[in-house]
């Protein structure tokens, strides 16, 4: 009788490294395939090198997946960690193609141009008037790709592993169907309205009058609030504008709401996180017109479309063709750092997280006067938990932490203070490009190659809504720590012993 | 012939009469050397007698009660306000911020100003080029210096100081006045630890007055610099501040004064009945001191890189991150654009500085800012998260030095930090909405609720805040500075009792 060789299962953290490694380079390899496909439809110039390239990347993720042997309990900080190295390493995987293919020249362009693409931040250094359908493809393809693994990061990842499992929409009570009853059932509903909503954001720019392909790509930095234009006047059309507004609108808006409004749990009112982020366009476009010189229903659209890209995070470009107060930048980075809604593609520090402090302000003041009086805070209709609220604050305290340190890093490189703070802003909260203080739009690519490089680990971090990228970060330095045995040559040194 | 029976019993207007009584004496001491050598005497001795008449009534007409938490917040953020207010009288009744183009609600709005920023310690001020402080009397001069001083130690704590009848009630209004997470007694009695902080107040401010004189100050300057210095104020005597001296001996012994109005006063207190210095077994004064080095040391590399040399980069720098680190807010800029004018330094260098203007001194000093303290436990806190992600069922308290600190406590500095973060935000976006830009506006903001002085851009130690802010910009940022000196709290709860008062009224009135 012939014996099966039994396997012995992986360590968590060998197995979530090849997982994310695998993952990456089938994303990536797929992208590339379809993008060497679409390029047949233009020169074909590069499909060789894409189909080469995706294909092997394919290959080895199918093999690398195949060989894991599931372990026996998943620590829920390797899950994290493994996210961030899976984001870095399709990170790197793009700016390889963008070499391999000769979209980008140096090194650090294909790089700035891979994270602004998988982390949907829209600062880009390339032209794409000069790239083939397939690149442009690509392109857009890593915004999207990055959009979803933002919904995923938000909606699964963290509240399974991280931190606010009581936002995660598992309740299944009053017969509804939740968002995220388990990790698999999320990522296929999150698609369910991911893909669709794509299609009908590109069917809208296709009727708004544009291109077919052209309006795929858009759709799909828009859906992503990922923010590659193809070309610097597409959005010159009136009603192109109004189709991004809209796109924008429902890219930032929380999944999680969206699937309440599909399966009809909860009328429109009831959504308070939604009204809010429906406040903020509306208070922010009214103030914005009020500093600014415009007038007219031009005007109002393109102070629309200004505030939808900067509080979904989207970072379309408008040249605003009027004057502006000293004001609207700073409203402008405000809403940018606000962001989004919690559970959808947005950056930033995000609506619900604003709530949770605000809430968190008025306890305390509450708690100056009645010091032993217990308090809770509600937030959705749920009771936040005392630890979900402590790493709120501690989110906080680290997106501030890394706004500064990459501001302080690309002042250290040429950049002036006010440029600094804006670009460390927009970097962290991935909102694309940069306005000057006059409201003008900042090309990146004028920065110096440091300043470009300095940017990369925030938007990565704002991406990954910092908590993976730190304990990834934790992890790393434990295991170099380990590894190098510095702690213990350290005590052995101050006590004298030998190792 | 015996005191009149008080009629009212309100703890506010007793706290405030006898803190305006005050108030009135330090108007009449600066009246006197104004009548001597300057133009101002008449019009200072009348402010001193319009701020002793309603302090004067109010302390014989009412008597302290009982306090709950509310009322508290309310009498210390009150007596506050009317103090500033009375305190602007000298200024508006000298006609000090008087000039030709501007109307006279601009007037009261700087002369109100300078006062808020004088007693909270602030050192902004709306002199400049339009309005020389070369072109005061000495009068109003030491009046302005004396503001900070006694700003410095706590106008409450002062009170306390005199007044055995508060008893408990008294902790409570130091509690609410005292920088930090409350502070240690030093005596079993409140208003024995009271006196002995003034005590320990008085003898720093001696110290560094003589030792100001003996690095070649006037005995008018030294003094009047000896008063904002341990206060941590940073008001001066003349127009380009301590630049004006150009002397590293005047430099160094501000900056020695400095670190130590910064310090915890109740480590100076131990350290003198011990007699040895304990300083450096406080952890928030060990992460104080490596704070402001390495701030230094990072600012003075990236001046070198910037071109500077090594020996003014490290005196341009040491200065500016301790009078900033300390919330002094003096400058050593000698004119616009000259090696201590820190807002032509490159941005590297500003951003340090930019930190610093949030980081403060320590809890229980003159100084303003969150404090080293709250920063220090904000990491432990944060590290601790962290760790508590990747140990989900491991018990991490937070420590600060080799203590572990409460979980209330830990609570209460997140919430401080959670509404100070928000002040910040909120104030910036106003100010910004009054016509300054975002790096004016930011710097501004922080400046004036850390009570540091100058801000960055526009507002930098060799501008006036008349250059920078437009004046409701500034009367905002007043009300800032105002919220920050009393961390937060009262400030924003003053209105809490007067509300319940009127909701009661109208309670009965229905009744």
């Amino acid at each position: 009788m012939a014996t099966g060789k039994t396997r012995r299962p992986w360590a968590s953290w060998t197995a979530t490294t090849a997982w994310s490694v695998s993952a990456s380079l089938l994303l990536v390899g797929g992208l590339a395939v379809l993008a060497g496909l679409v390029d047949l439809i233009d020169t074909g110039a590069d499909t060789p090198t894409l189909l080469t390239a995706g294909s092997g990347m394919c290959i080895a993720g199918v093999l690398l997946y195949a060989r894991v042997e599931r372990p026996d309990n998943t620590r829920p900080a390797d899950i994290l960690a493994a996210t961030t190295l899976a984001m870095t390493l399709a990170i790197l995987l793009v700016a390889a193609i963008y070499l391999l293919t000769g979209a980008a020249q140096r090194p650090d362009d294909a790089l700035f141009e891979a994270t602004t693409g998988i982390t949907t931040t829209a600062m880009s250094v390339l032209d794409p008037a000069i790239l083939g359908d397939g690149m442009r493809f690509l392109r857009a393809g890593t915004q999207w790709a990055g959009g979803f693994a933002a919904l995923l990061v938000g909606i699964v990842i963290l509240p399974f592993f991280g931190f606010g499992r009581e936002f995660a929409d598992r309740s299944r009570s009053g017969g509804y169907r939740p968002l995220a009853p388990d990790e698999w059932s999320a990522t296929r509903n999150i698609a369910k309205l991911y893909v669709p909503g794509t299609i009908l954001i590109w069917i809208g720019y296709a009727l708004a009058g544009k291109g077919p392909f052209d309006a795929l790509l858009l759709a799909m930095s828009t859906i992503s609030t990922g923010g590659f234009t193809n070309s610097p006047d597409e959005f010159a059309d009136a009603s192109v504008q109004w189709v991004a507004i809209l796109g924008m609108f429902l890219a930032g808006s929380s999944m999680v709401t969206l699937w309440h409004l599909v399966v009809g749990r909860g009328g429109l009112h009831r959504q308070t996180g939604l009204m809010l982020y429906l406040g903020m366009h509306i208070a922010g476009a009214l103030l914005l017109m009020l500093w600014s010189t415009g007038d007219g229903m031009d005007s109002v659209r393109q102070t629309l479309f200004v505030v939808a890209a900067s509080v979904s995070t989207t970072g379309f470009p408008m040249r605003i063709p009027h004057g502006w107060g000293a004001a609207a930048p700073v409203l402008l980075l405000l809403l940018v750092s606000i962001g989004a809604m919690s559970g959808s593609a947005g950056g930033g520090l995000q609506i619900r997280q604003h709530r949770a402090l605000m809430k968190l302000a008025v306890r305390e003041m509450a708690r100056q006067l009645h010091p032993r009086a217990v308090l809770k805070v509600r937030l959705a209709g749920r009771v936040a938990g005392e630890n979900t609220l402590r790493q709120i604050v501690v989110l906080q305290f680290l997106f501030v932490a890394v706004v500064f340190g990459t501001a302080f890093l690309v002042a250290i490189f040429g950049l002036d203070l006010s440029s600094s703070l804006s670009a460390a802003v927009h970097a962290t909260a991935t909102a694309g490009p940069v306005r000057a203080l006059d409201g003008s739009l900042v090309d990146p690519g004028t920065w110096s190659r440091p300043v470009r490089l300095a940017l990369l680990p925030a938007m990565i971090f704002g991406r990954l809504s910092i908590y993976p990228a730190v304990v990834a970060l934790a992890s790393l330095l434990n295991l170099l720590r380990s590894k190098t045995r510095l702690r213990r040559r350290y005590r052995a040194r101050v006590h004298g012993r030998n190792l | 012939m015996s005191r009149p029976r008080p009629r009212w019993t309100t703890t506010t207007g007793h706290v405030t009469g006898i803190a305006l009584l005050f108030v009135a004496a330090g108007m009449f001491a600066s009246a006197i050397i104004e009548a001597v050598s300057g133009t101002d005497g008449q019009a200072m001795i009348l402010a001193s007698v319009l701020t002793a008449l309603p302090g004067v009534t109010l302390w014989l007409w009412t008597r302290p009660g009982s306090l709950d938490r509310a009322t508290v917040f309310t009498a210390v953020a009150g007596t506050w306000l009317v103090v500033s207010a009375f305190g602007a009288l000298p200024y508006l009744l000298a006609g000090t911020f008087q000039r030709g183009e501007i109307g006279p609600l601009e007037v009261l709005a700087d002369a109100i100003f300078e006062s808020v920023s004088g007693f909270s310690c602030t050192g902004s001020t709306v002199f400049g080029s339009h309005n020389l402080i070369a072109d005061q009397g000495p009068g109003i001069l030491i009046y302005r210096q004396f503001t900070q001083w006694i700003g410095g130690m706590g106008i409450v704590l002062l009170v306390v100081t005199v007044l055995p009848a508060l008893r408990a009630s008294g902790l409570g209004l130091i509690g609410a006045e005292a920088p930090g997470e409350g502070g240690d007694r030093l005596a079993p009695r409140m208003a024995q630890t009271a006196r002995r902080f003034w005590y320990v107040y008085v003898g720093l401010t001696a110290l560094i007055a003589t030792a100001l004189l003996a690095a070649g100050m006037t005995p008018f300057d030294a003094v009047a610099h000896a008063f904002t210095t341990a206060s941590t104020g940073g008001f001066s005597t003349r127009d380009a501040s301590i630049g004006y001296w150009d002397s590293v001996a005047v430099e160094m012994v501000i900056m020695i004064g400095l670190l130590m109005g910064g310090a915890n006063f109740t480590l100076h207190s131990r350290s003198v009945s011990s007699r040895r210095p304990v300083h450096m077994k406080d952890a928030e004064f060990r992460s104080y001191i490596w704070l402001l080095t390495g701030a230094t040391l990072v600012v003075t590399v990236l001046l070198m890189d910037d071109g500077m040399g090594m020996t003014r980069a490290l005196r341009s720098a040491a200065f500016n991150v301790v009078t900033l680190g300390t919330s002094g807010g003096f400058g050593n800029a000698t004119g616009p654009g000259s090696n201590g004018d820190f807002v032509r330094w490159a941005a590297g260098p500003q951003l340090v500085l930019l930190l610093l203007l949030v980081s403060g001194g320590c809890t229980g000093s003159t100084s303003g800012g969150v404090k080293v303290m709250r920063l220090t436990v904000g990491i432990s806190h944060a590290r601790r998260t962290l760790r508590s992600i990747r140990h989900p069922r491991a018990v991490l308290p937070v420590r600060h030095g080799s203590g572990t600190l409460a979980e209330p406590l830990v609570e209460r500095i997140a919430g401080f930090m959670v509404v100070y973060g928000m002040l910040v935000v909120s104030g910036t976006l106003v100010v910004a909405a009054l016509g300054t830009d975002l790096v004016t506006a930011l710097g501004g903001v922080i400046g004036s609720l850390g009570n540091m002085g100058p801000a960055l851009n526009k507002a930098g130690p060799t501008a006036s805040f008349v250059d920078g802010f437009t004046a409701p910009a500034r009367t905002v940022l007043a009300l800032l500075m105002l919220i920050g000196r009393l961390e937060l709290f009262p400030m924003l709860l003053m209105l809490v009792t007067p509300y319940r008062v009127l909701q009661d009224g109208v309670r009965s009135r229905h009744s």
